[in-house]
């Protein structure tokens, strides 16, 4: 059948064809269709964190299921201009016959253009109403999850022996690090189990277990006195209490004769009550049910141990457990009681910080390098003291209740003696004191920040590009797609005949057109920082340094580095937000506080952390609700965290 | 608990010394009075055992400067390159090998251009976004030849100075987003293979696993197939640490140091230098017969205090000046180093008698990088070394070879160290000029 004759059969006879015509279509969009979306790489912008989240195109997730991509293609139908079919924006777009932010992804007259043209017709066929009713008989795709269990990250390790058997040894320090998956590194997805770190926990759970008998039972971990070395009342006694803690919940009874064994025949062979003790932490340290959390058999067990380690990062005290115990967690409600004085505990704090240090990747700010003939003052501890300023007013927007996007906007901050002279501010009486940030100049909010400055630049130079890359992926939850296969990342050579400052050098991104489709969403919000060197010092002028090249030493040329001073143009503005112009930190953090999607994107982040995963397209209608908590707060994050403590895809469905 | 008991010495030795309870710390007889009168393989068992072949993997970040490292001419008589100088003396042990393809990392997918190119280099597959796209090559082997080994398989690394994503930090991918890191700390790898064992230190362990496996089988009834397979992943590896511990080879307690504690933990000579000799120590005591080493990371950001080039890190250096002498210069050093460390290893290997002959008459190393030119993050053309003489591989040569790393690979794999059958999904082809 021609396709001509099938649009209009389809047009004049829709009732035979739909029945006929959904697995023609299945054929034809998943096997067919589909895969040259994917070659062309749109879904890496047209996706909830993709750069167009705007538009009208969201694609499905990877490895949707195929009724999960057919709904996708009928969803396309608002795009497809049936009057006109051949001028629809699904054809146009992609093949850049008119603008496209993403720069030409199909070639136009190509086998893969037609291929989509034979969609394009399809879809021209149907009404737009058809298209949806035939979502609707798709009907809900159902997602696979990521599962809910959760190995204890690193630091919640350290936190939970210490809390259990008081030792302030920090073992995970050892561990193989923490990989960074998906932004963070507590991600369920980056907690595939390992020989290395198999054998870490079990070294660690000899020391900590030997450890703990060392000078007696001082950290009373044995609850009654022994009659003898295999005294069975007090040995299920020590079972029940310590099994308790370490697995945040009570003891079974084959885990209890199970456990029971292996403390009786240590007993006996040592003749010693604790020996039976010390086998038994040295296992329950190894298990699965010590390791991992959210797997608990009782839901307000798992409950627990979610708060806690979400707003403590650390296990459940006994108040909380005792809560689990008598069933105290089995409304949202009471959820919310226990979360809000959980979150009013000190131990809060801990998780705050961790959420921020791994957000705004400390991590790489304090493996920074610098030039040290560009950059004499910076150090490790420079770089330290940076952390602490970011952390220092983290705290006073969070704990102090402040609207949240203060955070981006904030003309206050809190400083040492050496951030003092960066910034060109008067001291603070005590270390990290508050300062005011003058008016007339433009720093203001995390992206006048050090920290931010710093981690985004180069040894030498600061990189407008990684600027702009961090602020779309951390501030707008955007991720960029990668440069096209086999694109050259080589920018042009400066010279003495054409000194070139970062913009210039830079512009060539933009004069390229496969460079530019996404260079363009980047670099010209980096630009608007340019007056912020690499440690986030001001600068009048860029200073480039020209270095002979092998040539011009060979002959004689040019012997000597020349260096130029050249001028700095920070007009800037954010692709996709409207009226987004800025010159400044201070206004671009202006720019993003008042931004849907930037406040959006904090709301993702939290999630993202708290749940160990990213969020689904299941999860939308939570985040919708989280957010209108947060937004209903005057974005005051406490409740950004109760809103999430308390939402259905953190404390789970299931009853 | 019955472990082997070896016709003679170390281990008897041991179980005496052992009997008071008291740990062990006793220097042991040179590896070779364990060889049979033939002096073709241990002695130490009822049955002579083979010699076991062993393959190493290399990798190092980043990628190479090719105007210093790839020899003009091919053949026997190339001329020896500024980087490649530190394996003048090992010439006739080594293959230069220039040309290969790395067809995987251009194929569409996310990630800057490291990744895919080191996703496409060990596996074949593409970056996935979180990580590599399938298992690594050195596991794809390991489940061929490494089974009766103590361990499957080690992961060995020096420098962690990297952006920290997961496909930068491993080089060992057990599966699809499955890393396996890499041990970066002598004194951690030394105790996982030599560590002093105190007495009834093995029944205890295998008590208290017992109990974990236990405890995991219980726990794994109640999970959603998800968590199940992750919580499997865990009691597998809990599995693999009992029959480490269980079926330590008569010969774990090699003559060897355990490294001094603390020291400059930046000084990754000196650290490159104590993993090579543990790597090569854990092949001589047949406790794994495949190993990865990961002189730097993907990407890496290594520093170089003791080159004297201290103003950037390691991937800051492969794209800055360049262009400069001085730039160039600093590049030829960086890669001149880890051919000094790889050289040291190989030499090691060489100096170790095993039957008739080394180590390295029993050894494929091959180096890799995920790129070639460093700069231009070139992912085709990449230069490799093979080093080793195992099942009668070709050396003393620089070869410019049409094929793919998947090729090479697979070539090693099944004609050097008789693997068998064996997949990997960029090889195509055998590469005659190899074996």
């Amino acid at each position: 059948m021609s396709r001509l004759t099938r649009v209009f059969l389809l047009a004049l006879t829709p009732f035979v064809l739909i029945a006929g015509s959904v697995e023609e279509d299945q054929a034809l969009f998943v096997d067919e269709v589909y895969p040259i979306f994917e070659r062309a790489q749109c879904r890496l912008c047209h996706d909830d964190n993709g750069i167009a989240t705007a538009t009208r195109v969201q694609f499905p997730p990877e490895q949707a299921s195929s009724a999960r991509l057919l709904q996708f293609g009928y969803a396309l139908r608002p795009v497809v201009d049936a009057a006109n079919p051949g001028e629809s924006l699904l054809l146009t777009k992609p093949t850049q016959k008119v603008p496209h932010t993403g720069g030409q992804r199909i070639a136009l007259g190509s086998a893969d253009a037609a291929t989509l043209g034979r969609w394009v017709q399809a879809l021209a066929g149907i009404s737009a109403e058809q298209a949806r009713g035939r979502i609707a008989q798709l009907g809900g795709a159902s997602e696979s999850s990521s599962g809910s269990v959760r190995r204890l990250t690193h630091a919640q390790y350290n936190n939970t022996v210490r809390d259990l058997l008081g030792s302030e040894t920090r073992p995970a320090a050892t561990f193989p690090p923490e990989d960074y998956v998906d932004g963070f590194s507590n991600q369920i997805s980056a907690q595939a189990a390992s020989p290395i770190l198999t054998e870490a926990y079990n070294g660690a759970a000899r020391k900590l277990a030997r450890a703990a008998f060392l000078a007696g039972d001082s950290h009373g971990l044995i609850p009654c006195e022994p009659s003898g070395p295999g005294d069975p009342a007090c040995r299920d006694e020590f079972l029940r209490e310590f099994g308790r803690r370490a697995f945040r919940r009570r003891l079974s009874e084959p885990e209890l004769t199970s456990y029971g064994a292996l403390f009786s025949a240590a007993a006996r062979q040592d003749r010693a009550f604790s020996s039976g003790a010390q086998v038994v932490i040295e296992a329950m340290l190894q298990s699965p049910n010590f390791l991992f959390y959210g797997h608990e058999d009782s839901r307000d067990h798992r409950i627990a141990s979610r708060l806690a380690y979400f707003l403590w990062n650390t296990t459940p005290d006994e108040s909380l457990l005792e809560a689990a115990d008598n069933g105290q967690l089995n409304s949202s409600a009471a959820v919310e009681k226990i979360a809000r004085k959980m979150l009013a505990d000190p131990r809060a704090q801990d998780s705050v910080d961790d959420f921020l240090a791994q957000w705004m990747r400390f991590d790489r700010l304090l493996l920074a390098v610098r030039d040290s003939r560009i950059y004499p003052e910076f150090s490790v501890e420079l770089a330290a003291s940076m952390a602490e300023e970011t952390r220092t007013v983290f705290r006073d927007i969070v704990w102090g209740g402040k609207d949240f996007n203060t955070f981006f906007t904030a003309d206050y901050s809190f400083v040492d003696q050496e951030l003092a002279k960066i910034y060109g501010v008067t001291p603070p009486a005590e270390p990290f004191g508050q300062v005011q940030l003058p008016a007339s100049a433009g720093r203001g909010g995390i992206l006048g920040q050090a920290s931010f400055l710093t981690v985004t630049s180069k040894p030498g130079e600061s990189s407008p590009t990684e600027r702009g890359k961090f602020i779309r992926e951390q501030f707008l939850c955007q991720i960029m797609p990668p440069p096209p296969a086999g694109v050259s990342t080589q920018l042009p050579l400066v010279t003495d005949e054409m000194p070139l400052n970062n913009r210039q050098q830079l512009s060539i991104h933009l004069s390229n057109e496969s460079c530019a489709n996404c260079h363009r969403l980047i670099d010209p919000i980096g630009f608007g920082l340019e007056h912020y060197d690499a440690i986030g010092k001001f600068r009048e002028t860029q200073t480039v340094e020209i270095r002979p090249t092998v040539d011009e030493q060979r002959t004689k040329r040019k012997t000597e580095a020349t260096e130029y001073l050249l001028p700095i143009d920070t007009t800037a503005y954010i692709q996709g937000i409207e009226n987004s112009e800025f010159a400044t930190p201070r206004e671009a953090g202006q720019v993003l506080a008042s931004d849907p999607v930037c406040r959006r994107c904090t709301v993702k982040q939290l999630f993202r952390y708290a749940l160990g995963r990213h969020e689904t397209e299941a999860d939308q209608t939570s985040i919708d609700q989280v957010f209108q908590q947060f937004e209903g707060s005057q974005f005051d994050f406490r409740e950004l965290i109760i809103a999430i403590a308390v939402s259905e895809p953190f404390v789970g469905a299931d009853q | 608990m019955h472990l082997p008991q070896p016709a003679l010495s170390r281990r008897s030795f041991l179980k005496g010394a052992t009997a008071g309870g008291l740990a062990i710390r006793i220097g042991l007889p040179a590896l070779d009075a364990m060889f049979n009168i033939s002096g073709t393989a241990y002695a130490a068992t009822d049955a002579p055992r083979e010699i076991e072949k062993r393959f190493l993997l290399w990798f190092n970040g980043n990628g190479i400067s090719e105007k210093y490292w790839i020899p003009s001419e091919t053949g026997a008589d190339y001329p020896i390159t500024p980087c490649l100088s530190p394996l003048a003396t090992l010439r006739d042990d080594v293959h230069i090998i220039t040309g290969l393809d790395s067809p995987a990392a251009r194929l569409p997918g996310p990630g800057n251009s490291h990744y895919p190119s080191m996703s496409a280099l060990l596996t074949g597959q593409v970056y996935t976004g979180r990580g590599a796209g399938g298992a690594s090559f050195d596991q794809i082997l390991a489940q061929q030849i490494g089974g009766e080994s103590r361990f499957r398989s080690l992961q060995i690394g020096v420098s962690q100075e990297c952006f920290g994503e997961a496909i930068q930090r491993n080089m060992s991918w057990a599966d699809r987003d499955r890393p396996l890191p890499p041990e970066t700390l002598p004194n951690r790898l030394f105790d996982r293979l030599f560590g002093e064992k105190e007495g009834g230190w093995v029944e205890r362990q295998k008590s208290v696993l017992d109990a974990v496996s236990e405890d995991a089988e219980r726990l794994n009834k109640r999970l959603g197939s998800t968590d199940r397979q992750r919580l499997e992943g865990y009691l597998s590896s809990v599995r693999d640490l009992e029959r480490s511990i269980t079926s330590l080879p008569p010969e774990y307690r090699e003559v060897v140091e355990r490294p001094t504690e603390g020291g400059d933990l930046r000084d990754w000579p000196r650290i490159a230098k104590l993993q090579s000799d543990l790597l090569v120590h854990a092949f001589a005591s047949r406790q794994t017969r495949v190993a990865s080493y990961m002189l730097t990371k993907c990407q890496g950001l290594a520093r170089f205090p003791w080159l004297g080039h201290t103003a950037e890190r390691h991937h800051e250096y492969t794209h800055g000046q360049v262009e400069t002498p001085r730039g160039a210069r600093i590049l030829r050093d960086i890669n001149r180093w880890h051919v000094e460390e790889f050289a040291y290893l190989v030499a090691k290997l060489k100096s170790t008698p095993e039957g008739e002959g080394t180590l390295l008459d029993n050894t494929c190393a091959v180096f890799v990088h995920e790129h070639a030119e460093a700069n231009a993050h070139k992912n085709n053309g990449l230069a490799a070394i093979v080093a080793g003489h195992v099942g009668g591989l070709k050396t003393g040569t620089h070869t410019r070879l049409t094929g793919s790393i998947g090729d090479l690979y697979v070539t090693v794999a099944q004609e050097a160290l008789g693997a068998g059958k064996l997949e990997f999904p960029t090889a195509e082809k055998k590469l005659s000029e190899i074996v």
